[in-house]
């Protein structure tokens, strides 16, 4: 899976999941979900499982952070990072 | 730069260009020059409000003025030596707060008043806190396994607290372990996380500044500053913005402190004076908004590491709009929050995501609750020195962590209104939003209360005071409500959830140097030439301004010395440490229980004939008929004019030498100018006692007063004095005093219509009673008159002003009890204008610690009481018109 799909499919269930009626296009790759309060702490660990079940990578307690999580871009970096 | 602009350009415009360059960079230079002065006129303007509305503590000022110095010193450093720079500068700040080493020790010492080793004497403690701590940074980096270095910190914790327990073994060094524990007591912790996964970098200047922070030397209650988001912050974005976003929160936390002044001095927060439902709505909101100290403190912090370059994000956001639980818990504190998710919720969670999200979740939450009540035990242990472990502290935090869980539960499993800007929101949305938050501002002011109150028994009166409003309270608190809903309509969507991370949620929005500067001036200059203003335009704010002025207790926690976990934690309110200034200094009151003995009669207590002890932290001596005053013979000598003096501990002159009260100032002067041929001598016999209230006066002049023969006698009477009037009666009853016979009916009557009785709890007695304390005042006055007039004595009241009208409740009770007086046929000397010449009435009293009458207070008490009693007691005497004891 490449970088455009790991941020396809993570856009995809957090607009489901989070922003149901927002527009897609709103949501870029930038966009700030931890720190504006989109994911708050509950969420991050949704989305946690999420990219474990989807990507099939485990994540530690000290991963589920800002840095990794913030943005589709840092999600991306950080799916990369655990899958190599 | 001016070779990418060659080959842009034309040739045959090199010298234009250049000049353009040229231009451009002095416009930059000019630029910055600018922003930077504005940035430290600014920061010049904080710590003058600061100094001038003498926020928090005298060390606070001090560290102010040397952060001013020390920001403009680290700014033009090069880069890499900020940060060993500001390690330093931490470094100082603690040899010398906790030396109090100010100026003037400096100064005294160069001048010979204090000698070298006394010099160095002030460096021990500091030194000590820098010793230990820099052996604790020194274990976490032993290379040896991790397990086993933790291990060691645990073995060295346990240690020095211990030694934290006995402090008393080290008395040179008292001050020290509230200033340690804050600063490893959690960031050691958050330290050692960081350092077990390497999320940051490590270096001895960057472990230095993180652990002797500079502004934590005069915050023992600190945030929890996370040990990677303190690295990856340090100057990660241009210097103007960081700076200026640091002023801002300087000024909010400065707001915010004035603010909790104005709800401390003003909010009813006396559970025992409730008398109706607004005023138990009163009280859970005003404890609740006095948790404005720790976010403006906070803020002040956080503030201040902005001017070194750590751009810390947001401590607290919008905390009383919260929407829920869920989110009051992410809003409030938000870095204890992330500590506590970071140590104990995700690895909880993560070793439970077996058993399903929500049980995972509601375990972790449980557990994460525990150990923020735990945590805040083990914090309460170093900064009081002892351990918190009572079942209300647990139970807020368990009711809390409930609420939290359910909300949280609620959001997991429907869903919670998220949108990509705030614009999104409908309308309907909005209200929704405002509904919640002040539901949920409901809930947290009870939940506060409770936290709050004393007791059990205390939160019942608070309870049974709240359960029959009437229809106008009923609206008055919905009007309040309807305020909150509209806040939250506006902002309660706003969200700020954490604190760690890159940068702050403001490096996403657009930033405004100039307009952030001028609405940071324009309030700073507000801040300090406002009191002024206000003063010259509208005199009648004098009174409000003084109070705001200074840090003093209010009247109920002068009595309690008690108001909550922050509160308690706060240790401003000492000359150097706030905790130790809520209490006296050791031996301040040593002799109270040398100077008064119990009695198990109806006068509980008096004072012991012929000691002499320390009282107010001043020497007192009693004479040989159980007085606070001069020596006198029992019968009354010849051609003497003789007055018996009734009061209490402000009238024995309690702060203040023997020869500097009121009524020896009085005597002597009479004796001076003897106003009365007939009499050679004056004599006033002080039989004031401690905390006596009227009915104890009364009993006292018919027990043993009238036998010394007075022509006068004198009952000097407070409004405060009504407190004690309430609390003597309730231990009466409770304690089951017998009354005397001839108050007995009286009484009966009083305690009968009150509906109390010994078995009901103290607060609900006290406020029954309370309103018939008119009635007492009445009756006792009516009896003093009468059993004075017919012994011949002359009876006369005082009303004596309080040094600081706490309540602001004075003008009103004095207007009654002098009304009562006047009604049970007493003359009155009404000595309230004799403190109206004292703008700061933080002069009047004895110590910030206790608010007895201090000696220029009993200096202009004497002036006023000998101009109005010689009229009264000798009505053919001329007086001198010049005062001869308020000299400058």
């Amino acid at each position: 899976m490449n970088s455009e799909d790991i941020k396809s499919t993570v856009k995809k269930f957090i607009l489901s999941e989070y922003l149901p009626g927002e527009d897609p296009a709103a949501l870029t790759d930038t966009t700030p979900l931890v720190t504006t309060g989109i994911l708050d702490s509950i969420a991050v660990l949704k989305v946690v499982t999420f990219l474990e079940n989807e990507f099939g990578i485990v994540i530690q307690p000290h991963e589920a952070v800002v840095e990794n999580l913030n943005t589709l871009s840092d999600i991306d970096r950080f799916v990369i990072s655990k899958q190599a | 730069m001016l070779a990418e602009t060659y080959k842009r350009r034309d040739v045959t415009t090199v010298v234009p260009v250049a000049e353009e360059a040229v231009l451009r960079f002095s416009a930059s230079y000019l630029s910055r020059s600018a922003q930077f002065l504005a940035i430290f006129a600014q920061f010049a303007l904080i710590v003058v409000a600061i100094h001038s509305w003498q926020l928090e503590t005298q060390l606070l000022d001090r560290l102010m003025w040397l952060a001013l110095v020390g920001f403009v010193i680290h700014h033009f450093l090069p880069a890499g030596l900020r940060l060993p720079f500001f390690a330093i500068l931490s470094l100082v700040a603690v040899i010398t707060g906790l030396g109090h080493l100010g100026p003037n020790v400096g100064v005294a010492w160069l001048t010979g008043k204090i000698t070298t080793s006394g010099l160095l004497y002030h460096l021990v403690p500091g030194l000590a806190v820098i010793g230990i701590g820099l052996v604790l940074i020194g274990i976490c980096h032993l290379p040896i396994r991790f397990g086993a270095r933790v291990g060691l910190l645990a073995v060295a914790g346990v240690g020095l607290a211990f030694l934290r327990g006995h402090s008393q073994w080290f008395p040179d060094v008292t001050d020290m372990w509230v200033i340690l524990g804050s600063m490893f007591m959690f960031r050691l912790m958050s330290y050692l996380y960081d350092l077990r996964h390497q999320t940051a970098p490590f270096s001895p200047s960057r472990a230095v500044s993180y652990f002797f922070l500079l502004p934590n030397v005069c915050f023992p209650l600190f945030p929890v500053v996370d040990y990677k988001t303190f690295c990856s912050t340090y100057y990660n974005e241009d210097w103007p913005r960081v700076y200026q976003t640091g002023l801002k929160w300087m000024f909010r936390g400065i707001f915010q402190l004035l603010l909790y002044r104005i709800v401390y001095e003003y909010a009813p927060l006396d559970v025992s004076r409730l008398t109706s439902a607004l005023d138990a709505a009163g009280f859970m909101l005003g404890m609740f908004l006095l948790y404005l100290r720790v976010s403006g403190t906070f803020h002040l912090i956080v503030g201040l590491l902005h001017m070194f370059g750590f751009n810390l994000p947001e401590t607290h956001h919008l905390y009383y709009l919260a929407t829920s639980f869920t989110d009051f818990w992410r809003r409030i504190n938000i870095y204890w929050k992330d500590f506590v998710m970071k140590l104990f919720f995700y690895p909880t969670h993560f070793k439970l995501r077996r058993m399903g999200t929500l049980w995972a979740m509601s375990v972790a939450t449980m557990v994460t609750f525990l150990a923020t009540w735990l945590l805040h035990s083990w914090q309460w242990f170093w900064i009081r020195g002892k351990l918190l472990f009572d079942w209300k502290d647990f139970s807020f935090w368990m009711i809390l962590a409930v609420l939290v869980l359910v909300t949280a539960i609620y959001e997991t499993t429907r869903g919670r209104r998220r949108a990509l800007a705030p614009s999104h929101f409908t309308v309907r949305a909005r209200l929704m939003f405002g509904l919640q938050a002040s539901a949920v501002f409901c809930g947290m002011c009870i939940l506060w209360a409770y936290w709050s109150c004393q007791s059990w028994s205390e939160f019942q009166s608070l309870m049974d005071t709240a359960s029959k409003p009437t229809w106008r309270e009923i609206a008055i608190v919905f009007v309040v409500l309807a305020l909150v809903c509209v806040c939250g309509m506006l902002w309660g969507q706003s969200s700020r959830e954490t604190s760690e991370g890159r940068g702050t949620q403001a490096s996403g929005t657009p930033f405004h140097f100039w307009r952030s500067t001028v609405a940071v001036t324009v309030g700073a200059i507000c801040l300090v030439a406002g009191p002024s203003v206000a003063t010259w335009t509208l005199p009648g704010t004098k009174d409000l301004i003084a109070r705001l002025h200074g840090d003093v207790l209010n009247a109920h926690d002068l009595a309690l010395q008690r108001r909550g976990y922050y509160e308690e934690l706060d240790l401003g309110r000492m000359d150097d440490w706030r905790c130790h200034d809520a209490q006296e200094p050791e031996g301040w009151n040593a002799g109270r229980k040398i100077f008064y003995r119990e009695r198990s009669d109806f006068l509980m207590k008096e004072i012991v004939p012929s000691v002499s002890t320390i009282l107010g932290g001043t020497p007192v001596t009693s004479n040989s008929l159980g007085m606070r005053d001069r020596e006198y013979q029992k019968l009354k000598p010849p051609n003497t004019y003789r007055i018996v003096l009734l009061g209490v501990s402000h009238d024995v002159g309690t702060g203040v030498k023997d020869n500097q009260t009121y009524e020896n100032l009085v005597e002597d002067r009479l004796n001076r100018h003897c106003p009365d041929t007939h009499y050679a001598r004056y004599e006033i016999l002080n039989m004031s006692t401690g905390a006596d209230c009227i009915l104890q006066m009364l009993l006292r002049l018919e027990r043993t007063g009238f036998d010394l023969q007075p022509n006068a006698a004198m009952m000097s009477v407070a409004a405060v004095d009504q407190q004690f009037l309430v609390e003597y009666l309730r231990k009466c009853l409770t304690h089951g005093i017998e009354l005397p016979r001839t108050y007995r009916e009286f009484l009966d009557g009083i305690t009968r219509k009150a509906g109390v009785n010994g078995q009901m709890p103290d607060a609900a007695i006290e406020r029954r009673l309370r309103r018939y304390v008119s009635e007492i005042q009445e009756w006792v006055f009516r009896r003093f008159a009468q059993q004075c007039t017919q012994r011949g004595i002359h009876p006369l009241l005082i009303y004596r002003p309080a040094p600081m009208d706490f309540g602001g409740v004075e003008p009103a009770s004095r207007r009654e009890t002098i009304r009562l007086a006047r009604a049970a046929g007493l003359e009155v000397i009404d000595l309230s204008p004799a403190f109206d010449s004292v703008t700061d009435r933080n002069r009047l009293i004895v110590a910030k610690w206790d608010e007895h009458t201090n000696e220029l207070g009993h200096r202009l008490l004497a002036d006023k009481l000998y101009h109005s009693l010689v009229p009264l007691l000798f009505p053919v005497s001329s007086l001198p018109q010049v005062s001869h004891f308020q000299t400058p």
